[in-house]
């Protein structure tokens, strides 16, 4: 697996709050050797609801490059997904975007 | 394993046929146990099943982890639960069909960290004389099951999806 990044810093115009909604979540799936590729698939098509095509590609991504961003959204958002996706055995962790 | 006949197959009507010689359910009756007895351990493998959501913010992993490992540990043992009850059953509903594959993923994940697989190991098989290889066979069979619950569940999905992910 690969090492941890940190998080890219990004510009906001000076004088507001550092609110949720200027900040999203992300979720971050990473490639284990365990988990099947068409498991993978079937996860993202079945909890986020993508198509096919989309959930394939995604879980291509986590396959060659280690990781991929599979959604984003509130914190709590975030920790549910995070939490579906351990229920289903894969390794997701989250971020400040 | 290539050319035995198909052990899952969907019907129309959403439920799942299953197509298990009598050999493979005596080795999948004695996995659901195993599962459970691991459950209420400490053992390192299970840190696989339990991840960390947050990766370097321990306070807030904490927090995590109080509210949903409890949660994840009742859905783990509910579908061990199924699995076992069912593990004669020809014919399984949906939600019967979504427990076997959450425990047999999960065995896969457990039996897969303590034989330390690999992706080149996965591909290449391990030699008969290694002392591993009656456990990293029950993997890739589990495997070799679990594609086939995947294909037979994926193919109830619908096509298009949702996109329900975002925004």
């Amino acid at each position: 697996m690969g090492t941890t990044e940190a998080p890219a810093e990004v510009e906001r115009p000076a004088g507001r709050e550092d609110t949720e909604i200027d900040r999203p979540w992300v979720v971050t799936v990473w490639n284990d050797p365990i988990n099947l590729m068409s498991y993978v698939t079937y996860v993202f098509q079945k909890l986020f609801g993508y198509p096919r095509a989309r959930a394939h590609r995604l879980m291509m991504q986590v396959h060659t490059e280690g990781r991929s961003d599979v959604a984003s959204g509130t914190q709590d958002r975030c920790e549910y997904w995070c939490s579906r996706l351990h229920a289903h055995g894969l390794w997701a962790t989250m971020r400040r975007d | 394993m290539a050319g035995l006949s198909p052990r899952v197959q969907r019907t129309r009507r959403g439920r799942y046929r299953l197509r298990l010689p009598a050999q493979e359910r005596e080795l999948l009756r004695t996995l659901p146990p195993q599962l459970r007895d691991l459950l209420g351990t400490d053992d390192p493998a299970l840190g696989r099943l339990f991840p960390p959501a947050y990766r370097d913010d321990p306070e807030r992993q904490a927090e995590y982890e109080s509210l949903v490992s409890p949660e994840l540990s009742r859905e783990r043992l509910d579908a061990v639960s199924v699995m076992e009850r069912t593990i004669d059953a020809t014919d399984l509903s949906g939600e019967e069909m979504t427990a076997w594959l959450g425990a047999i993923n999960d065995l896969r994940l457990v039996l897969g960290i303590r034989l330390e697989v690999t992706e080149e190991l996965y591909e290449q098989g391990m030699p008969e004389d290694d002392p591993r290889s009656p456990a990293f066979a029950v993997f890739a069979y589990l495997g070799w099951l679990e594609e086939q619950i995947v294909e037979a569940m994926a193919s109830g999905l619908p096509e298009g999806g949702q996109d329900s992910a975002e925004g």
